[in-house]
């Protein structure tokens, strides 16, 4: 093996992939079991499998669904929180909401119970003076009841931290001085920025996660080094960057979507070489459709997301939205008796009817399998043959609800769920404004590839790009993320107050903070860059807009370009009324060593040669072209109807589109004009 | 009507969301005022050109317009007919809230969609604009006595006439109006919105054609209906009855009832107001296009499977006696509508708790509870800031009440603490959990929530509140929630205002605090009968004290 192969591994519910890539050779891709109990064991399985050793691999990167996991199921740490006093509840309080539009049902379960939230007494006001002095004694007192109750992970988090942080390291200083077992959590840490119940939320899940976070990270380096791999490993982070396995228990927090990430900035990076630079991205596995929106080549960042009912994550991270659409998802007739499917799934157990163990409910993977587009004699993903026989009487029960016949049935279960996915993804760009006719759209995901064709023509795009390995693409993006920090401050001051110095100064600081995590991290990096961002709006406004600055700018240019920025969304400037500069943003990244970059092939126009044909059903059985995807190469073109079959997905291609192959490998779907 | 394929039946209703989704979105991103934009303070649907009933209604715009936009649409159909119908490239306004109701701030524009030169279906709007004239900046005008004080009434009127807008109109409107250039930017946004609406009607009208969507949209009607009557169904027969009372309208110091007798019978229901207060003196009143679409809220909170189109509304008949505070007539005030609205959800979860006690919760803590402060920063700017009050939900057969709920007609938050503080000069001593204010259960209410603010600088301090006298109500023998509380901290001394839920401009000095607790929601089934472990966790988390679980649940540990 060649020296310096980067690999990229995705540890999924179900699988875990593995992408590796060499400069100068084809990836190799494969999917291993997942092992839930602990996952670094199915980790170490694929890179066995893989072959590869030590001494060949420059750089493992890896994403991973622990902290994921950990916080929907409540498996993370006996927490404690300690607040200002009067405010031991703004974590449960939330901001006034409830979990769903209609129907007043629902129950909360905090993080942090009420038992274990505790008030000390200390003030900071606005600006971050100091009305009410730190008790410390209270402090100390509080944190050796909290070493004897057994607690594993405390946090603090008091009013105002962002502006003034001197109270919070002081009662974390007096905390560690106990030499307790619990890890210790600042909230301005985690999230240097106002909004309390926001703050405080952040700095909970990351205090709730660290200690597991903390266990794996040792875990899997201690796998690691028993097995020669001499390198620290990278953890793919949620903002789409990564960071050294050794730093990740301080991050655990920023790993929440760790996964989704990956496979947003693999999609931009391909679609960016293919010469795409806004990019819808549609991710589709067994039980979801992830969608994110690229523009310019940039993946939309959310600022603040919901992980579940009043538990929030203010920290930046890729957008990736999610509905409950995928392979597994289950077809019924609602009350109304219209056809629905989803968001109920048949999960990985029983699965579909066709994985024959037990599940009698209709699938959209089983209506794939009726309608002939996933060949049921091999199945991607290593399996048996599927049990043909139990789709079609899963889909054929519901067919004789609905007075359709088995394909009818079938049809109309892909048909609603295409519907569904297309709906969402158009609302997704509509809601930012943009027209999704200006968008390529990159398919993938174990499922994506079976829909991604139908989703194009309903949303309207132009172009679909199927990935080289789409069932594996978390993986791939693992191999092509920088190294990222993102560091931000709270200013809330008028423009009009602010001088050059002052923003400047922040700016330094927060690139400065940013540049010092990197100097921790292991590792020849590439050359740093930093990117700026500020958070303005008008006085009295409680939304306000990030807008991209550079490091010189005078707070007139700030004000210009939120002007500009203001009439760009809203079509009008508020003139007269004051511009609040809210907060200062810095992102710090650099390339880890050794990413691989991939040169395109020159292309040799000429049709494709099916390896085989097939009936496949396209609204009544049609004699469909079968190809391997190993067989296509750059420049090749077909038309549809089509199935393209690879190890880790199946892509269909619908009549009337035109499919050809670019000198990466990619196919690029159009429809037929 | 032929019965459409079962695929296209369910990619067409999809559609519609869709469309109907996407106004919503349009008018959000467009729309100048933050309130619309920020607040989500509008809605959008299509409706049936024969009877206004709802086809598709938006998924992003609060609650509160559920049905109230198709009573509107319908009131209105009456004045098109008489005016020579609906005209290709039409568009009309009204916000007289004896037609639209809630309050004149909410301005609705309806547009006729023609297919072939017949007109298919209507598209209408609602946004909530930041001024509409009248005595108050805002319109919230507590010291009402008619609807005049209020602001600019709009009558049904054609504002677009064949494709070119009346501007003549339009500069008569914003002639009236605080805020001109913001409302002009959102009522060019509202007026754009229909050719989102058109573009995808035109879509779906080209793939399936205007019979095929026309079947579809009727076959969609008809199983909403059947669903709702479903639902209906499962309710014995019988009539039941509730009454709850108003604490005073803010101006004389008399209770106002509110009575409701629901009426099931078979898969029909009636709603009848028989019994309620006559209209209140101050704006504590609501037109009863508004009555009616917060029943159906109601019913949403207790089935949130129905489909929100018109087909689900047909079961339902309803007698609001005019002129009552629910059905409020010229020249009324309505402006205080706010606790009004989230009552009538209340009498409807009161009502039906004994008919259907597996599905209706306990009152929720059902208060607007709004504490205004006004007053001068700093550097001499004024400033109003709007503390709207969360509380508790009420208990269910399925668990207990929620804490810190937001009003079930509504999706609005409360303030950011810290937020709150960078902007004006006050404090707040604490923002805490209320403990023991959840109505006591079988099922708990979610306790309520309690905050003091400080003034730093003198201020003038409004609570527009209610429910201080009459507690949310529990059900199936749960107890009720503790009551709104507003207490002012004057020169040390703490007072309750003479209307108890209700104060107008009081003013404070530095130093000064408010203290409001805001409800808890009712208890469900017998406190008695709750499990002690869940008694237990309640003491240990601080929620229900020890006094409370012995006399109130009769625990001994």
């Amino acid at each position: 093996m060649n020296a310096g192969a980067i690999i990229g591994i995705d540890v999924g519910g179900t699988f875990t992939d593995l992408y590796l890539a060499r400069a100068g050779e084809p990836a190799q891709v494969l999917k291993a079991p997942s092992t839930p109990s602990d996952p670094s064991i199915g980790l170490m399985d694929a890179l066995a499998a893989s072959g590869a050793d030590g001494a060949g691999v420059g750089l493992i990167v890896h994403g991973t669904t622990i902290a994921t996991n950990a916080l929907i199921e409540r498996k993370g740490a006996r927490a404690a929180l300690i607040t200002t006093r009067g405010f031991r509840d703004v974590l449960e309080l939330g901001r006034r909401d409830r979990p769903r539009m209609y129907g007043l049902s629902g129950v909360q379960r905090p993080l942090v119970p009420r038992d274990r939230r505790f008030e000390v007494d200390e003030r900071m006001d606005a600006k971050g003076g100091v009305l009410i002095p730190l008790d410390l004694t209270a402090v100390r007192a509080l944190g050796r009841e909290l070493a004897a109750d057994g607690v594993e992970a405390v946090v603090i988090a008091f009013l105002h931290a962002y502006a003034n942080p001197a109270h919070e390291q002081a009662a974390a200083a007096a905390l560690a001085e106990l030499d307790a077992d619990f890890e210790i959590t600042q909230s301005h840490a985690v999230c240097n920025e106002y909004f309390e119940f926001e703050r405080t939320s952040t700095a909970v899940v990351q205090g709730y996660l660290q200690p597991l976070v903390a266990r794996y990270g040792r875990r899997l380096a201690e796998r690691l080094v028993e097995t020669d791999f001499p390198h620290e490993p990278l953890i793919m982070q949620s903002n789409g960057g990564v960071t050294p396995l050794g730093q990740v228990a301080n991050r655990a927090a920023n790993i929440v979507r760790s996964g989704p990430a990956a496979g947003v900035i693999a999609a931009a990076a391909l679609a960016r070489d293919a010469g795409f630079s806004h990019v819808i991205t549609g991710d589709m596995g067994g039980t979801s459709f992830d969608v994110a929106v690229i523009v310019d080549g940039q993946p939309k960042v959310a600022r603040t997301t919901k992980q579940d009912f009043r538990i929030v994550l203010k920290l930046p991270m890729i957008d990736v939205h999610t509905i409950g659409a995928g392979g597994g998802s289950i077809a019924s007739l609602d009350r109304a008796g219209i056809l629905q499917v989803g968001p109920e799934s048949a999960g990985a157990d029983p699965g579909p009817a066709c994985y024959g163990r037990g599940g009698t409910a209709p699938t959209v993977t089983d209506a794939n399998v009726v309608l002939g587009r996933i060949d049921w004699q091999s199945p991607i993903g290593d399996r048996p043959p599927l049990d043909i026989e139990a789709a079609r009487k899963a889909v054929g029960d519901l067919g004789e609800q609905l007075g359709l016949s088995l394909e009818e049935t079938a049809e109309a279960i892909l048909a609603v769920v295409n519907h569904t996915m297309a709906g969402r993804t158009r609302l997704l760009s509509v809601e930012q404004g943009l027209d999704p006719r200006d968008f390529a759209l990159v398919i993938f995901g174990g499922a994506g590839p079976l829909h991604g064709a139908a989703i194009m023509a309903e949303v309207g795009i132009s172009t679909m790009l199927v990935p080289p390995e789409p069932g594996v693409l978390c993986a791939a993006g693992c191999c092509m993320a920088d190294i990222r920090y993102d560091e931000a401050q709270t200013v809330e001051r008028a423009l009009d107050d602010l001088s050059s110095a002052e923003v400047g100064a922040i700016l330094d600081g927060l690139a400065g903070a940013g540049r010092e995590k990197l100097d921790v991290a292991d590792g020849h990096l590439g050359a740093s860059s930093a990117s700026f961002t500020a958070d303005m709006c008008y006085l009295g406004q409680i939304h306000n807009l990030r807008v991209p600055i550079e490091r010189d700018w005078s707070p007139e240019d700030l004000s210009q370009a939120f002007e500009n920025a203001y009439r760009q969304e809203f079509g009008n400037v508020l003139a007269g009324i004051p511009v609040i500069l809210v907060s200062l943003q810095a992102t710090i990244s650099a390339p880890p060593p050794g990413q691989v970059t991939r040169t395109p092939a020159p292309l040799e126009p000429r049709a494709a040669t099916p390896g085989s044909r097939r009936d496949v059903y396209f609204g009544g059985w049609r004699d469909t072209a079968i190809f391997a995807r190993h067989d296509l190469k750059p420049g090749m073109t077909f038309q549809g109807p089509a199935i393209v079959e690879q190890a880790d997905a199946t892509v269909v291609i619908e009549p009337d589109m035109t499919v050809r192959v670019d000198g990466l490998d990619n196919l690029l779907v159009e429809v037929s004009r | 009507m032929s019965s459409p394929d079962p695929i296209t039946l369910a990619v067409v209703r999809g559609a519609l969301h869709q469309i109907a989704d996407e106004m919503d979105l349009h008018l959000i991103h467009a729309a100048i005022s933050p309130i619309i934009s920020e607040m989500h303070d509008c809605a959008h649907g299509i409706y049936d050109a024969r009877n206004g009933e709802t086809i598709a209604q938006g998924g992003y715009g609060l609650p509160m317009f559920l049905a109230n936009m198709q009573y509107t649409v319908q009131n209105l159909l009456a004045h098109v007919e008489a005016d020579g119908g609906f005209q290709e490239g039409d568009v009309w306004i009204v916000n007289d809230p004896y037609l639209s109701g809630t309050h004149l701030q909410d301005v609705v524009l309806v547009a006729p969609y023609f297919v072939d030169g017949e007109c298919f279906a209507l598209f209408a709007n609602t946004g909530h604009w930041m001024d509409i004239g009248g005595g108050t900046p805002g319109g919230w005008a507590p010291q009402a006595r008619e609807i005049h004080q209020e602001g600019l009434i709009i009558p049904p009127l054609r504002i677009v006439r064949g494709g070119s807008r009346n501007d003549e109109v339009v500069k008569l409107i914003l002639a009236n109006l605080r805020l001109p250039g913001q409302i002009a930017g959102d009522l060019e946004a509202m007026t754009n919105v229909f050719h989102v609406g058109a573009r995808g009607l035109d879509g779906l009208v080209a793939r399936y054609g205007a019979k095929q969507v026309r079947d579809c949209i009727d076959e969609m009607m008809e199983r909403s209906e059947r669903q709702m009557r479903e639902h209906i169904e499962e309710i014995p027969d019988g009539v039941y009855r509730f009454e709850d009372c108003f604490d005073n309208d803010g101006v004389v110091d008399a209770v106002l009832p509110v009575r409701l007798a629901i009426t099931v019978a078979g898969s029909d229901m009636h709603f009848d107001f028989t019994g309620t207060s006559p209209a209140a003196t101050g704006p504590l009143n609501m037109a009863e296009t508004t009555t009616r679409s917060l029943a159906f809220v109601a019913l949403k909170h207790i089935f949130p499977d129905v489909p929100v189109n018109g087909g689900a509304f047909r079961p339902t008949k309803f007698t609001v006696p005019p002129g009552c505070m629910l059905a409020a007539a010229y020249p009324s005030p309505v402006c205080g509508y706010t606790d009004v609205i989230n009552r009538v959800i209340d009498v409807v979860f009161g009502a039906l708790a004994p008919a259907a006690p597996e599905i209706t919760p306990a009152a929720p803590f059902g208060t607007a509870g709004v504490t205004t402060v006004s007053g001068h920063n700093e550097d001499g700017r004024y400033y109003v800031a709007v503390y709207p009050a969360p509380g508790g939900y009420g208990g269910s057969a399925a668990s207990d009440g929620l804490t810190n709920g937001t009003l079930p007609s509504s999706l609005a938050g409360f303030m950011s603490v810290e937020m709150s503080e960078h902007r004006y000069p006050l404090r707040f001593d604490y923002l805490a959990i209320r403990e023991d204010s959840g109505g006591p259960g079988a099922h708990r209410g979610g306790c309520g929530t309690r905050y003091g603010i400080r003034a730093l600088r003198d201020c003038v301090v409004s609570v527009l509140g209610d429910r201080h006298d009459h507690a949310p109500f529990g059900v199936a023998g749960g107890g009720a929630g503790g009551p709104f509380r507003a207490t002012f901290e004057k020169g040390g001394e703490r007072v309750t205002p003479p209307m108890r839920s209700k104060a107008d401009k009081v003013s404070l000095s530095a130093g000064d605090a408010i203290h409001i607790e805001t409800p808890g929601g009712g208890g469900f089934g017998d406190p008695r009968t709750r499990e002690g472990e869940d008694i237990q966790a309640d003491i240990a988390q601080g929620l229900v004290s020890e006094e409370s679980a012995r006399n109130r649940y009769g625990f001994a540990p």
